[in-house]
């Protein structure tokens, strides 16, 4: 079918013009404001505002020790989380995946909690640390161990931070891994074990490579993730004591909302947040695409 | 090891780790109905009576019909307009050969990687110059802004597998642009858009940062906004904080129950896609 030009154009606008517009106000032109207010002084309570360059970013990576104390803090959990994150999951897929009758009953219970909101899940866990395992520590001394100060005490908030994470996003992860183990064929596996593989081998040289597409969306999910953990963190620790737990979008926060409303020195920091999550998303599609050719 | 045995042990394995998945869930519903002196003596065992009173002061103080209200308002618009304009505009640049489309593409697409917390700062400030800060509509238009991203994304993916030989047909029999998409292929999308809806009904639902930062008033609080709050004020009030709790996840798990299936595959589905 022939279309004019201008017809073209005409019908093009009107499908995709009411989608674009917003898209335009609430995130492009955002996404460009947050760039340009990184250059200025702006701050919340004056209305004029002067360039200074690259001085925010100066700033931030220089002078600002809790900045970089939450972006050294962020990159740990990223690693920790990345890492156990997608070993649980696909640890649990395939343990899950080996069951006949019990698979929709585990995929259930296993899931539920990412049901639940993350900010609900850190207030249902605050209970857990702050009442059930130190009244649980009490009753045996088998269990005293629990009676730690799970949330404030930064090197062991740490840890409750993680396994709250855990508890709430290994399920979205376990359900892309066992879509991904169905589309192994049996007769491989089969064909794996009739040679004499164990089922460690099997896993390792047939299931593993089979669902290297699957590891990649899962990595690229975790590590954009944990990149913007916020909730998690506010819900457990609110980022304390002190500054001890503080993740790099809670600094943000702070620096915009609630400390000194210095929107361009925040605004700064944002980009640097954007800036690394693009350089670690960049490195990471590459190195599984190629993964993924070669299998 | 025989086969048996690996079975028998992966069962236990599985077992226990149900048990420690779902013990949070299950402390804070039995101790949701017990007095607080009852959940400091004994936390792990039945409440020997059961205080209804805790829920009901918890359906109070967080308001809760109108708390739902809000939240439901807001998924509403948001879920509503993201499906509607993304499927239009999806199908449109997906049948759209030329440059134009395949920036405006590439643009939608691009922006996916924008973290939230890099646009928050110049968003609040555009709500409020546009004077949507504050209402529980204008917090789902943001939504809308904020999603069609995606849903474009996996709607231009799907309208490559109909049949050009439609809409064709269609429009030969005398129907316009629109009429054509609203009556043939907007209901052939609908496995994506059930997909779309569910990926987008547990973002918005369950969000917290922006309605934290759009919603100044108690009385247009979200449900997770209304036990925020709650949480803060009443910190020592277990009893309450628990019953709220339970309150507050109960909607979300009664729709995990109904849609189980559809959330699963809806996240496979978009996951794979993307």
């Amino acid at each position: 079918m022939l279309q004019s030009g201008y017809k073209k154009y005409m019908s093009l606008l009107a499908f995709v013009g009411p989608a674009f517009i917003l898209y335009f106000i609430f995130l492009m032109l955002p996404t460009l404001g947050g760039m340009y207010y990184s250059i200025t002084d702006w701050n919340g309570l004056n209305r004029d505002y002067e360039f200074i360059g690259f001085g925010n970013f100066v700033e931030a990576l220089r002078e600002d020790p809790d900045f970089i104390k939450s972006l050294l803090f962020t990159m740990k959990y990223v690693i920790v989380m990345v890492v156990l994150q997608n070993v649980f999951a696909l640890f649990l897929a395939v343990l899950i995946e080996s069951k006949m009758r019990s698979k929709g009953f585990f995929r259930t219970i296993f899931f539920m909690p990412n049901m639940i909101s993350m900010i609900i899940s850190a207030f249902i866990w605050t209970f857990v640390f702050t009442q059930v395992l130190p009244q649980l520590a009490q009753m045996t001394s088998l269990l005293s161990f629990l009676d730690q100060s799970w949330l404030g005490d930064p090197n062991i908030s740490f840890f409750s931070i993680i396994l709250v994470s855990l508890w709430n996003g290994v399920g979205y992860m376990m359900i892309i891994y066992l879509a991904g183990l169905q589309g192994v064929p049996q007769s491989l596996k089969e064909a794996a074990i009739i040679d004499g593989a164990n089922p460690f081998q099997s896993f390792f040289h047939i299931t593993l490579p089979m669902i290297t597409h699957a590891i990649t969306i899962c990595l690229f999910l975790t590590l954009n993730g944990a990149f913007k953990v916020f909730d998690t963190v506010y819900g457990l620790t609110g980022g304390g004591p002190g500054r001890s737990t503080q993740v790099i979008t809670m600094n943000i926060y702070e620096e915009a909302f609630s400390n000194n409303f210095r929107y361009g020195y925040a605004s700064a920091k944002s980009v640097i947040l954007f800036v690394i999550i693009l350089i670690f998303t960049f490195i990471q599609v590459s190195v599984m695409k190629k993964r993924e050719v070669e299998s | 090891m025989s086969v048996r045995a690996t079975n028998v042990l992966t069962t236990v394995l599985l077992s226990l780790l149900a048990i420690l998945s779902f013990f949070p869930v299950y402390m804070v519903l039995i101790n949701s109905f017990k007095s607080q002196a009852e959940i400091f003596s004994s936390i792990l065992s039945l409440p020997t009576q059961l205080h209804f009173e805790n829920y009901a002061q918890a359906f109070q103080r967080i308001n809760l019909l109108n708390s739902v209200k809000n939240s439901v308002i807001v998924s509403f618009i948001g879920i509503g307009g993201i499906v509607f304009l993304a499927a239009m505009a999806g199908y449109k640049l997906s049948r759209t050969p030329g440059k134009v489309s395949n920036i405006i593409f590439f643009l939608f697409i691009a922006s996916m990687l924008v973290p939230f917390h890099s646009i928050m700062i110049p968003l609040t400030r555009m709500a409020r110059s546009l004077e949507l800060q504050g209402s529980t509509y204008g917090l789902g238009i943001i939504y809308i802004g904020l999603g069609v991203n995606m849903a474009i994304f996996l709607y231009h993916g799907f309208v490559k597998s109909i049949p050009r030989e439609l809409e064709e047909s269609a429009q030969m029999d005398g129907c316009g642009e629109f009429q054509t998409f609203f009556r043939i292929i907007f209901p052939l999308l609908l496995p994506i858009t059930v997909t779309i809806a569910i990926l987008n009904f547990l973002w918005v639902w369950n969000d917290f940062l922006l309605p934290l930062l759009m919603l100044t008033d108690v009385e247009r609080y979200t449900l997770i906004l209304a036990t925020n709050m709650l949480f803060g004020e009443y910190t020592k009030e277990w009893p309450l904080i628990l019953a709220s709790l339970v309150l507050t996840a109960i909607p979300v798990v009664i729709i995990y129950g109904f849609f189980q299936r559809f959330i699963m595959e809806g996240i496979t589905e978009g996951a794979v896609k993307g």
